[in-house]
């Protein structure tokens, strides 16, 4: 028999088994071993911008000899003379390379890069940087032998970050504008070099350089330069003879500088620079005593990287692309009095459709033609066309045994001439049914060969990331005439 | 002679002289026997074929090991010290932070360091590692493919037949010498098993 004193001992012993047990339980931590990961580990720095720093703009020159030429070929700016990738000279152009193989005219070695050149009247403009002299300096050469005649320079220290330069001149008769790397604005005369005026983007804007250094093109405009820097002002115009600011988008939404430029457009009646930043995209009038203010914005694209330019279509349709997992968005603009609304028509992720993650695509006879980025899934790096209603529907592929990488290309004389990755420089068919390879060659180092090409007067300009190289693509005939 | 002649002949002294030498003699066989695989021939391990492999994270799974004997490994020269790092980062991530909620890394086994204005330095903690592949894929799509998947060759069974090899839908794991027993690109390895 239990007596009621013991059961009175089992009873307290349980009680106090079971305490002890929920205090255990109450106060041990099975995780007190795991580490958290919250913001700040890194030991990353507040980011500051450089307000210290003077940086000379256009300090030095040196003048080397005088030139005209009688070429009058133009490819004055990023995307060349209509924004559109396309060159629309009447010359014959080669469709094969031949046995001996492409006809290089000069090889200049470049700092680590991506900067390409604009070509103006037998000139070529080039923003290099000299890694041994910390150096931003903007070149001018011979188109047709390459020797260089000017040179304008002012020293700024850049770290390399996947390469240095990339950014590409805009030259008209009387006026080179160039941004640097880190966000130094310089106008010269287009002919004699001559200092005119220069901004300092991040001194003057609080502007925030994007990851891997600018990757902005200027655009002038009726020798207005057109930047958009972020920071307090979303967007510019400066006038090129001056330098004086003649109008200002505010940045009300805080957008930041993207890799992407600014792309003139014009839509029911009204001339817009459209610019898609970290934060959103719009439309900035372009003319006008309104110039400067917001006709449109969308917050449609959103990619923390943007390097591709938004792709003007038809009818008031905006394609704009972005890789790092972004994809692409169609954007269609509805007048609204005197500004416009901004409608999403289709919006799909890497592997869903046609996007790009470095060059802009290209827009040729209705059809969107592109080379997919790297985390496009199967179709990966293989040169595209699709129509502009769907995004989504391929016309063609280049197949899986052909792939560019994330090389420039451009459209001349009915072809497409697309450098890959690797320096290799393929010709191929403009059709809208299918692709055809007409010929391949191996062409420069290749290492990063991203810079986009420019064209003018037969004379094809490429770079891989140390060297730029200059081919004659006309043909026997032509050059006979 | 006689056969107690004989035993009279073998003395205690000599028994154990001749023991000693059949020692010496027996441990010299030994070595030699164990050294000569490795100089008439190699052991062979298993690894990745980091060319071949496609990042589909069936390494983390597959393995008889938990977690896997399959680990990210850094090619350090290949690095670009990004800020913006595919392999750390998520997709669309907006905040370059160390906060969880916008690493790629399910088991947070990837740290990164400032190092100076605009680079950042990323190592694998190897005991956190699930070989999930994750990293990999996003520095191969967005970086320079410094991250890379291998057989860690310290945890590695050496199984006769591998069961991550035989589930690999692109063939990226075969025996190789011991002697080279890594192959990642970008890096120089000591011969090491």
């Amino acid at each position: 028999m239990i007596t009621d004193k013991t059961k009175k001992y089992i009873f307290l012993s349980v009680a106090f088994i079971s305490i002890v047990l929920f205090i255990f339980w109450l106060a041990y931590n099975p995780v007190k071993h795991f580490n958290a990961s919250i913001p700040g580990l890194d030991h990353r720095p507040e980011h500051k911008p450089d307000t210290v720093t003077t940086v000379n703009i256009g300090e030095k020159f040196i003048f080397i000899k005088d030139h005209t030429s009688s070429l009058k070929g133009k490819w004055p700016n990023f995307r060349g003379a209509d924004f559109d990738n396309i060159n629309k000279e009447e010359i014959a152009l080669i469709d094969q390379f031949g046995k001996d193989g492409p006809d290089i005219v000069w090889r200049l070695g470049l700092g680590e890069g991506h900067a390409s050149a604009a070509i103006y009247n037998g000139k070529v403009y080039i923003l290099d940087y000299n890694e041994a002299k910390k150096t931003d300096v903007l070149k001018c050469l011979i188109l047709e032998t390459g020797e260089e005649l000017w040179r304008r320079s002012y020293k700024v220290n850049i770290k390399r970050n996947h390469g240095i330069s990339r950014t590409i001149p805009a030259v008209n008769d009387l006026y080179v504008v160039t941004i640097g790397p880190k966000g130094h604005v310089m106008c010269v005369s287009s002919d004699k070099g001559d200092f005119l005026w220069g901004i300092d983007l991040e001194k003057a804007y609080g502007t925030e350089i994007p990851y891997w250094n600018t990757g902005q093109c200027p655009l002038i405009d009726n020798n207005v330069a057109v930047i958009a820097p972020g920071g307090k002002s979303l967007m510019i115009g400066v006038d090129c003879r001056t330098g004086k600011v003649i109008w200002e988008t505010p940045n009300k939404g805080k957008w930041k500088m993207s890799h992407s430029s600014v792309m003139p457009m014009t839509y029911a009646g009204k001339k817009m620079y459209v610019y898609a930043a970290i934060g959103g995209i719009c439309g900035v009038e372009a003319e006008g005593k309104n110039a400067g203010e917001i006709l449109w914005e969308s917050k449609a694209v959103d990619a923390n990287v943007i390097a591709p330019s938004p792709l003007v279509l038809d009818d008031g349709n905006i394609f704009v692309t972005a890789g790092y997992g972004f994809g692409a968005v169609i954007l269609k603009l509805i007048p609204d009095g005197d500004h416009f609304s901004a409608e999403i028509r289709q919006k799909y992720g890497p592997t869903e459709g046609i996007c790009s993650e470095q060059q802009t695509p290209l827009f040729y006879k209705g059809s969107i033609f592109a080379i997919l980025p790297k985390d496009a899934g199967s179709n990966r790096n293989q040169f595209v066309c699709c129509e502009p209603k769907d995004g989504k529907i391929f016309r063609w592929t280049s197949g899986k045994a052909t792939r560019f990488g994330l090389g420039p290309y451009l459209f001349a004389d009915n072809k497409f001439y697309i450098l890959d990755d690797e320096g290799n420089l393929t010709i191929a068919e403009a059709d809208r049914s299918k692709f055809k390879a007409l010929s391949r060659t191996k062409i420069l180092d290749g290492q990063d060969a991203w810079g986009p090409l420019a064209l003018a007067d037969g004379f094809l300009i490429m770079r891989d990331s140390k060297e730029m190289l200059c081919i004659n693509i006309r043909t026997q005939n032509d050059i006979k005439k | 002679m006689s056969a107690e002649e004989k035993n009279i002949k073998l003395t205690r002294r000599d028994f154990v002289r001749k023991g000693i030498q059949f020692s010496i003699l027996g441990g010299i066989g030994v070595m030699a026997g164990g050294l000569l695989p490795k100089l008439v021939g190699q052991e062979y391990v298993w690894q990745i074929d980091t060319k071949k492999c496609t990042h589909c994270g069936r390494c983390a799974t597959s393995c008889i090991k938990t977690p896997s004997a399959v680990k990210c490994f850094h090619a350090f020269d290949m690095c670009g010290y990004c800020d913006l790092c595919g392999g750390y980062f998520r997709q669309g991530v907006k905040n370059l932070n160390t906060g969880a909620e916008n690493q790629l890394c399910p088991t947070a086994a990837i740290t990164r360091q400032f190092i100076e204005e605009p680079f950042f330095e990323y190592h694998i903690q190897k005991d956190l590692c699930i070989g999930c592949a994750k990293c990999v894929k996003g520095c191969e799509a967005f970086g320079n493919g410094s991250l890379q998947l291998q057989v860690d060759q310290s945890i590695c069974d050496n199984c006769n037949e591998c069961s991550i090899a035989r589930d690999c839908p692109s063939n990226a794991i075969s025996r190789v010498p011991s002697g080279k027993s890594y192959l990642m690109q970008g890096i120089n390895w000591k011969n090491e098993t």
